[in-house]
């Protein structure tokens, strides 16, 4: 059937040309200049690549061969394309259209086909009759083309099940004896139970030929039913191919049209029908308003949910009114409590239940819990029998009052036993018992075991052999305690315990709450069965007569829409399921807070294809719809030969070094792909700056140079003299450590602390200068981390004879350093301790002088100093974090160019000055090896032990 | 459009003799320096500036013991009480091989010169030929024609060309024997490392070579543009270049510096180097060569 046609065969001359193009493409990349060129060699050189001149590779070639081909073809217009056969000129055309749900799909290409056929008569100048069988009213008048064409026009498809014979019916009655020439009939290819009436009728009508044109929808896929049972929703769904296995996907929907769940359909091969089970939780498959087969956009492939009752009504009777000053003592109580957050509660206005259960059943709740209740009104059992049976939950709880009730109370679930039974009691050798695992069907199925609930008295169920399969709960003894019984569509529930905590502690417990919970749910759920399958009722008791207007109706196409056009209301009486039709097309019926869902199919609907051996004698033309598929192969291919063009532009400009000639050329294109390929080009920079290893920074060099050997460091001030003092005193001491021990530090460097890396230098000098600006809290607390890391500061206020002179106060540096030190976290201090680490690392010393002498040399305080052997302080190795002096070091040590003294020592004594540099030593030794010489005062004892 | 360039047919030998008479006219007699001359014993026309075999006096000097008494000069020793050996000039031949190269890519003219490289290239060597004939030399080229002193040796030349053409490719040196003279002329376009593979060992055997290199205008200009299909006269090898006008740069840039390695590698080997371009006048070429195989390079060789 599938023909590929041409709209423009005549461009298909132009593949004629093909060679001609072959053989201008051969010449193309346009035939260069020829030259005799002798120095080829060296022109080689410079000339990266050789290039194969003259003719293009015969791939290129091929390429643009198949791009003209596909351009040529383009051009042409192919479409699949089959012909109708042409019809009878002996009377009138009669086209029988379906606009049925199946064939919404490609209703485009019947109204084209049907279009075709309307030419063809129109050209043979026939009066046009036309019907579409699933509408209501059939117009079978014969007209002219355009009449035809009209009512083509405005025909649409329908969400219905075609009505053929009233449609050939109209038609017979509309020719009125007129033989037709053409009968057409644009069969949607389901079949329909009136299909042999129909044939019969068309045979009636004596047409010269019949047309079947069929579409290809054999992939006619509609759910038939769905049904809600305690774990997932079962969807079954009928097809009309049955020849190959097929799986689709079958989608629930909300009713924002948005996908909740989803499952397989899988038809096996030669199955009409399948199944497929949605699993969801409860709450997600309340919310399911519509089911849909994936990619299946018919009317059949959907199926509506009716979602009327949001939040289930239950109404509470209880035998014993109770009293209100006692609400724990109620029997409703603890239930109320549990569902109000589910569920709208109604309770009877009056005691008296003859007449408070037809006005409970009026408001048409979905469940009925009845706590000890023993016997009825005997008036009302009729009603209250018939709601559950139109699918009612009864819940009932035991209780004195059931417990003493005679056996044959229609509304138990089981037969019981006269009386309780009491377990745990004064008299009683059992034990309260406690409840089992729940069973793995029911509504209670996967809830955990409720460990803490004890049951001391129950009703007990005379056994029976379905008496396990009716059990949604035991006890721990295997005693019932919920039991269940399927009335029709309805359910009766029975707990064997009473409603309040008397008789067990299940009430206030939470497994109660969920097992009300769910049992609710499955109420609602039985109402839903019960609505589904075009059978529609409201769940739970719908009165006599129902009229419930339109209020959502589903299009051919599976969607829902708010246009109820001529849809009428759909009158639900109790005993009879109303049916899809034109008056009442499917889609939901009622009003926002409550409606029906109306679905096409009934439920055991089987798709058949249409059999048309009814027909009797005559003959019937089998033809396709015009456009299969509706895919024309023209954008296609106008994709492919821009592809390919886009190609061989690519592959000319590389083989034209275009690439690599890139770097060099200045030219607008170039810079423009360089432009955008900048980003490209940057991110990678990017990356490499944050790569490991390749993390240098400025300033590296230095600090690996300042890592290499150790340098004495000193606070540069801001002052020229101090500073330029502090740096020669430094060099001084350099060099003397230089000279005298094995330490060779690098040239003295100068900080400033509020920027400079501190933790190179494992002491800075600071000489305190009052005039100098006061350093910023920053600096300081830079200080401060640094000696807390382990360095150490030594602070010169060289000020050992002002202080003096200013006549026992403090001296202006003292104060500075006072000022300095108040924000530092700084030990408790003492004057250097005679045996004191600094006083033996290298030198034995018992003072520290430095260009003045006296002051003593502050350090941190040594804890236990009385009772404990060992000198170190808390941190840094024992080493003191501050010393502090008065004795200007610097001074002392400070040397100029030529290595003589700057400054004269107070009083002018060289031997001091000797000493001021070994007091620098021993600080040095001090701070480098931290309290290595403080083992020492254990090396006799040491040696002592390794003598033994 | 015309190509620049184009492959011309093998010029006459007549035609190109005419020509070259033309300018050897325009040259002065050739003196081969004899510097590294051969101990040859063939007179030639043309003193060495040394003491030999010859005709012309060259100078007196006082007897020595043991030479032969004939050759003392009796009236110039009578003039004072030594004597006197009156020595000649030594006057000899000297043995010059010319040798032009006749591949087809010497047959490339562009329409930027006015000849095509090969008839250039037999102009100077005949025209070379003449003049040094005219000199008493003797003319030789490898591989056709052994060396002749004869006035009429470029016609001689010119009709072994015409018989035999010369082969491609740097000449067969089989024939040359002892210390000469050796002129190629031709474009060597090849490899320089290449060249002077085969030159180096000519060097070695004591010849004293000079190189003419003949361009056309059009090889050293490039003036191509556009798409261009680039054809080697010798290989067929073919080259196709997009847009030609952009590869000038490099390629005058590659072409000038093989120039420059060859002269250079020559000039080590004490050989002497001339660049020819056909839109010169051979004159030029003629005059510059004459220099080198006289002895006294011109101070401003070739056309740069």
């Amino acid at each position: 059937m599938g023909l590929l046609a041409f709209a423009n065969p005549a461009i298909l001359f132009g593949l004629i040309a093909l060679p001609a193009i072959w053989w201008l493409l051969r010449l193309t990349p346009p035939r260069p200049k020829a030259e005799v060129f002798p120095p080829l060699a060296i022109l080689a050189t410079v000339l990266k690549r050789q290039e194969t001149p003259s003719k293009s590779p015969w791939w290129l070639t091929l390429l643009r061969m198949a791009l003209a081909a596909a351009v040529i073809l383009a051009i042409a217009g192919p479409v699949m394309n089959p012909r109708s056969a042409a019809i009878s000129g002996g009377g009138p055309l009669v086209l029988i259209v379906d606009n049925s749900w199946s064939a919404a799909p490609d209703w485009g290409r019947r109204v084209e086909t049907a279009d075709q056929l309307i030419g063809d008569a129109e050209q043979a100048d026939l009066p046009v009759s036309i019907v579409f069988t699933a509408d209501a009213t059939h117009d079978a008048v014969p007209g002219s083309a355009s009449s035809a064409r009209e009512k083509l026009r405005a025909a649409r498809p329908k969400p219905l099940v075609p009505q053929r014979a009233l449609a050939v019916d109209a038609v017979a009655a509309a020719l009125n004896g007129t033989r037709p020439g053409t009968v057409a009939f644009l069969s949607d290819g389901v079949s329909t139970p009136d299909d042999g009436a129909m044939m019969t009728r068309l045979a009636g009508l004596l047409p010269q030929q019949l047309n079947l044109i069929q579409g290809d929808g054999d992939g006619a896929v509609a759910l038939t039913d769905a049904v809600n049972t305690a774990a997932s929703m079962t969807v079954t769904a009928a097809r009309l191919s049955r020849e190959h296995p097929e799986t689709l996907k079958v989608n629930a929907l909300d009713q924002q049209g948005r996908s909740l769940a989803s499952a397989d359909l899988t038809f096996a091969a030669g199955a009409a029908t399948a199944r497929a089970d949605i699993s969801a939780p409860f709450e997600l498959r309340n919310d399911f308003a519509r089911l849909a087969i994936d990619g299946k956009a018919t009317a059949g492939a959907a199926h509506l949910l009716d979602d009327g009752f949001k939040r289930r009504r239950v109404a509470l009777l209880a035998g014993d009114g109770g009293n209100d000053m006692q609400p724990l003592l109620l029997p409703l109580y603890y239930i109320s409590r549990a569902l109000q957050p589910y569920a709208d509660l109604i309770e009877p206005r009056g005691a008296d239940l003859s007449t408070s259960l037809p006005d409970i059943l009026q408001q048409n709740p979905s469940a009925i819990i009845m706590a000890d209740i023993g016997r009825l009104p005997a008036e009302t059992y009729e009603p209250l029998q018939q709601w559950i049976a139109r699918g009612g939950t009864l819940i009932r709880f035991a209780g004195p009052r059931l417990a003493a009730a005679p056996a044959d109370d229609p509304l138990v679930p089981v037969i019981l036993r006269r009386g309780e039974r009491t377990l745990g009691g004064a008299l009683s050798w059992a034990e309260p018992q406690p409840l089992a695992d729940f069973p793995n069907f029911g509504p209670f199925a996967g809830m955990p075991r409720a460990e803490d609930v004890r049951v001391n008295r129950q009703v007990l169920a005379e056994p029976t052999p379905d008496l396990a399969e009716r059990t949604w709960a035991s006890l721990g003894d295997g005693t019932p305690l919920v039991t269940t019984r399927q009335v029709n569509n309805g359910r009766i529930v029975l707990f064997h315990v009473s409603a309040e905590a008397t008789w067990s502690n299940l009430p206030i417990s939470g497994t109660f709450v969920e097992m009300l919970r769910r049992l609710v749910q499955m109420a609602r759920a039985g109402g839903a069965v019960t609505a589904t399958g075009g059978a529609a009722a409201v769940a739970g008791a719908a009165p006599a007569e129902t009229v419930l207007p339109p209020f959502r109706l589903l299009t051919a196409d599976g969607a829902l829409t708010t246009e109820t056009g001529t849809a009428k209301p759909l009158t639900l009486a109790a005993g009879r399921t109303p049916g899809a039709s034109p008056d009442h097309p499917p889609g939901l019926y009622g009003s926002e807070d409550g409606f029906t869902a109306l679905n096409l199919l009934p439920a055991g609907t089987e798709l058949n294809p249409v059999d048309l051996s009814a027909a009797g004698n005559l003959t019937v033309t089998r033809a396709g719809l015009i456009g299969r598929e509706a895919w024309s192969l023209r954008p296609a291919l106008f994709t492919i030969a821009f592809l390919l063009l886009l190609l061989d532009s690519l592959i000319v400009l590389a083989m034209n070094g275009a690439f690599s000639r890139l770097p060099r050329a200045g030219r607008a294109t170039a810079a423009l792909l360089m432009i955008a390929l900048l980003p490209f080009a940057l991110a990678p920079g990017e990356s490499r700056a944050q790569a490991p290893g390749q993390d240098a920074r400025p300033g590296d060099e230095q600090a690996l140079e300042r890592l290499d050997t150790t340098h004495l460091a000193y606070v540069v001030t801001g002052e020229a003299d101090v500073d330029r003092l502090s740096e020669q005193g430094l060099e001084g001491l350099s060099q003397f450590l230089t000279y005298r021990t094995t330490l060779e530090p690098g040239a003295p460097v100068g900080l400033d602390i509020s920027k400079d890396e501190l933790s190179f230098y494992p002491i800075i000098y600071w000489p305190i200068s009052a005039s100098a600006p006061m350093p910023t809290q920053a600096a300081i607390s830079r200080i401060d981390a640094y000696m807390r890391n382990g360095g150490t500061v030594l602070f010169d206020t060289r000020d050992q004879f002002t202080a003096l002179d200013a006549g026992g106060g403090t001296s202006a540096n003292s104060r500075r350093l006072q000022e300095i030190l108040a924000n530092i976290d700084i030990p408790p201090l003492e004057p250097t301790p005679e045996n004191h680490v600094l006083t033996r690392t290298f030198y034995l010393l018992s003072s520290f002088p430095g260009r003045y002498t006296g002051s003593p040399l502050w350090v941190e305080a040594r804890q236990d100093s009385r009772n404990s052997g060992s000198n170190l302080s808390s941190t840094g190795d024992g080493v003191t974090p501050i010393l502090i002096t008065g004795n200007d070091f610097a001074g002392a040590w400070a040397i100029d160019a030529n290595g003589a003294p700057v400054l004269p020592t107070v009083p002018p004594d060289e031997m001091q000055r000797e000493y001021a540099y070994r007091a620098g030593v021993n600080i040095m030794m001090y701070m480098l090896t931290g309290n290595y010489k403080a083992d020492q005062v254990h090396v006799p004892a040491l040696l002592e032990r390794l003598g033994q | 459009m015309a190509s620049i360039g184009q492959i011309v047919p093998q010029t006459p030998g007549s035609e190109v003799l005419a020509r070259a008479r033309q300018r050897a006219i325009l040259v002065p007699d050739c003196m081969v320096e004899a510097r590294r001359i051969a101990n040859t014993v063939i007179a030639g026309w043309h003193g060495r500036r040394k003491r030999g075999i010859g005709e012309n006096f060259w100078q007196f000097r006082p007897y020595s013991e043991g030479e032969s008494l004939s050759r003392i000069d009796w009236r110039r020793s009578a003039r004072d009480d030594h004597t006197y050996v009156r020595d000649r000039e030594w006057e000899a031949a000297h043995t010059v091989w010319l040798w032009a190269d006749m591949s087809p890519s010497m047959m490339y003219k562009s329409t930027l010169g006015t000849v095509s490289k090969e008839s250039r290239a037999l102009v100077l060597m005949l025209a070379l030929a003449e003049i040094l004939a005219r000199s008493g030399e003797r003319i030789g080229c490898p591989g056709i024609m052994e060396p002749v002193a004869a006035r009429n040796a470029a016609e001689r030349l010119a009709s072994a060309i015409m018989l035999s053409p010369p082969p491609e490719g740097l000449p067969d040196t089989q024939m040359i024997r002892g210390a000469s003279d050796i002129v190629l002329i031709g474009d060597f376009l090849d490899d320089a490392d290449r060249i002077m593979a085969r030159i180096a060992p000519l060097a070695r055997r004591n010849l004293r070579g000079h190189v003419v290199e003949i361009a056309d205008p059009a090889e050293e200009t490039f003036p191509y543009s556009g798409r261009t299909e680039f054809t080697d006269p010798e290989t067929g090898e073919k080259l196709v270049s997009g847009r030609a006008e952009t590869l000038r740069e490099d390629y005058q840039r590659a072409y000038l510096a093989r120039r420059d390695h060859l002269g250079q590698s020559l000039r080590r080997m004490g050989w002497s180097f001339v660049f020819h371009r056909t839109d010169h006048l051979a004159s030029e070429a003629l005059a510059a060569l004459h220099g080198h195989l006289s002895g006294n390079p011109p101070q401003l060789s070739g056309a740069r």
